[in-house]
């Protein structure tokens, strides 16, 4: 077992120090140990920020993954818009252009009471404060026969990577005819609109491919982020491919056989070509094992520093955090990063946090061509993250193809910002 | 342990490289205006087809925020977010860019 201490890493300094720089070295790296679990918006978008407002930080990300595949963005790899690369993001940039420490391994435990975090690879990591940057894992079996081995055979790809290729291949092996299920979960969950995006551009995949085919949107809900816009380009583009089956017609999934290809609601049975489930999610799984969620499987945090109220000097953002009003997306995670940094470099001196000033803006295609979004400011009222009134909101009903092209050209722009701002 | 060896040398080069890099206090104003990178990129250096704020003048970004805050330009989404700051708000976010590196 490899113990990174703080002894350790000052004296490897001190070393290197001693041969020209003392001056330059002594402001790099020796002041608070704050680490970084996750390297998803939040945790890189944290990391970078640590070290771009206070540069003396000691900043430590740990990530299980060798390179990040973001999930906006993965739902035009589905449709093969863009390649796997497109959605790749790597760490080098936050070591050689803010010098942060990143570790390609997985924490397998966090104590706050000794503010240590252990990973698989025998590592332990001693930290002053601790950022918790986990996304989302999955309830496995909320869903009756949905699990593990099943999202092999019926992928969520609500996680990117392999699962959205296997999304990929199973929509080019499917038949002209065949029919495609999606199941959204309950709120909450990652990216609210992000099922509907995928609907939307499977449609757009269909019309071109497999003209005959049709897509059924198996639903736990009612109502969905932007639906009224959804609606109004799936009558416009997809009327005859896309129905929608809300919660009170019985459209949520209750049961799927992923080896007879089945899903069931409680009154109908279907036997689609692909089936793409997306089961009922919550905090990565590290949030809940450290005692950082409550019983929604979330975890509930300070809303202006994003401190665990379950546990002293550990942060949680992003998709595994409550964060009231803001919903769980990636622009979400990357805003809370920057306000969470800045809260933790005021704590580590001693001083007040600053309230909360944090944005939401996200697009979604609803065709290649055909951008929507939704934007919001959030600010603290009442203890709770609210939208600034008056402000905010979607893309405007009945806007000419001009205002939609727009919007799909900002998406893209977006995407590149965002991953910019939040690896580079 | 043979990996974190490097990590001196590394912080070496760090140094020597974000030496003329100054860091950004973390102050109300700077997150505040930090939120804006998501889409406009750090310290609005938008690499994509978002607006760029480098090389654009404080007067003239205070003209365009106040301009989508009353809705006398025309906007896709910066309308619904510029409504959400005060006028000094906007100001300050403005003044910020304006001041950050080219």
């Amino acid at each position: 077992m490899t113990n990174i201490s703080r002894r350790t890493f000052n004296g490897l300094l001190g070393a290197a120090g001693a041969l020209t720089l003392a001056g330059g070295l002594s402001a790099c790296s020796s002041g608070p140990r704050v680490v970084v679990v996750g390297g998803g918006f939040g945790g890189a978008t944290a990391a970078k920020y640590l070290k771009r407002y206070d540069p003396t930080l000691d900043v430590t990300l740990i990530e299980a993954a060798p390179t990040h595949f973001t999930c906006p963005f993965s739902n035009t790899v589905v449709v093969g818009m863009n390649d796997m690369s497109y959605i790749e993001r790597k760490f080098d940039k936050l070591t050689s252009m803010y010098g942060v420490k990143v570790f390609t391994d997985t924490v397998i435990a966090i104590d706050p009471a000794t503010k240590v975090v252990k990973t698989a690879g025998g590592k332990t990591f001693e930290y002053d404060r601790l950022i918790v940057s986990p996304g989302i894992d999955f309830k496995w079996n909320a869903i009756e026969g949905y699990d593990a081995a099943a999202a092999e055979i019926m992928p969520h790809a609500w996680k990117a990577g392999p699962q959205t290729m296997l999304l990929k291949k199973q929509l080019e092996a499917m038949p002209n005819g065949g029919l495609v299920v999606i199941a959204p979960p309950g709120n909450p969950f990652r990216c609210p609109p992000g099922p509907y995006e995928r609907a939307s551009l499977i449609a757009s995949y269909l019309k071109r491919n497999k003209p005959k085919s049709k897509l059924l949107i198996l639903d736990a809900k009612d109502a969905f982020a932007k639906d009224k816009l959804f609606k109004e380009g799936w009558e416009k583009m997809y009327d005859d491919i896309i129905e929608w089956v809300p919660a009170a017609k019985n459209g949520k999934v209750s049961k799927v056989n992923a080896k007879d290809g089945t899903v069931e609601t409680d009154f109908e049975k279907f036997k689609p070509a692909v089936a793409n489930i997306i089961p009922p999610q919550s905090a990565g799984q590290i949030a809940i094992s450290a005692g950082l969620a409550d019983k929604s499987g979330f975890c509930p945090v300070d809303p202006n520093t994003f401190e665990s109220t379950l546990a002293k000097n550990v942060h949680v953002i992003g998709d595994a955090a409550i964060a009231g009003d803001m919903p769980k997306s990636g622009y979400s995670a990357s805003s809370q990063a920057k306000v969470c940094a800045a809260a933790i470099i005021a704590l580590l001196k001693g001083e007040k946090p600053l309230p909360l000033s944090a944005i939401n803006t996200c697009y979604s295609l609803v065709a290649p061509d055909y951008g929507i979004s939704v934007a919001a400011v959030f600010q603290v009222k009442d203890g709770k993250i609210a939208s600034v009134p008056g402000s905010g909101g979607v893309s405007p009903l009945g806007a000419n193809y001009q205002f939609r092209k727009k919007e799909a050209d900002f998406a893209a722009g977006w995407y590149q910002s965002i991953c910019q701002d939040s690896w580079a | 342990m043979r990996g974190f060896l490097t990590t001196p040398g590394l912080c070496l080069a760090f140094a020597l490289a974000a030496a003329p890099m100054a860091a950004s206090a973390a102050d109300a104003v700077t997150v505040m205006a930090d939120s804006c990178a998501g889409c406009h990129g750090t310290d609005g250096h938008s690499i994509g087809g978002m607006p760029a704020f480098s090389g654009k003048k404080a007067d003239e970004l205070k003209k365009v925020l106040h301009d989508f805050k009353s809705g006398a330009r025309e906007a896709t989404v910066m309308d619904r977010i510029a409504k959400a700051y005060s006028v000094e708000q906007l100001d300050a976010i403005a003044d910020y860019f304006a001041s950050r590196k080219k």
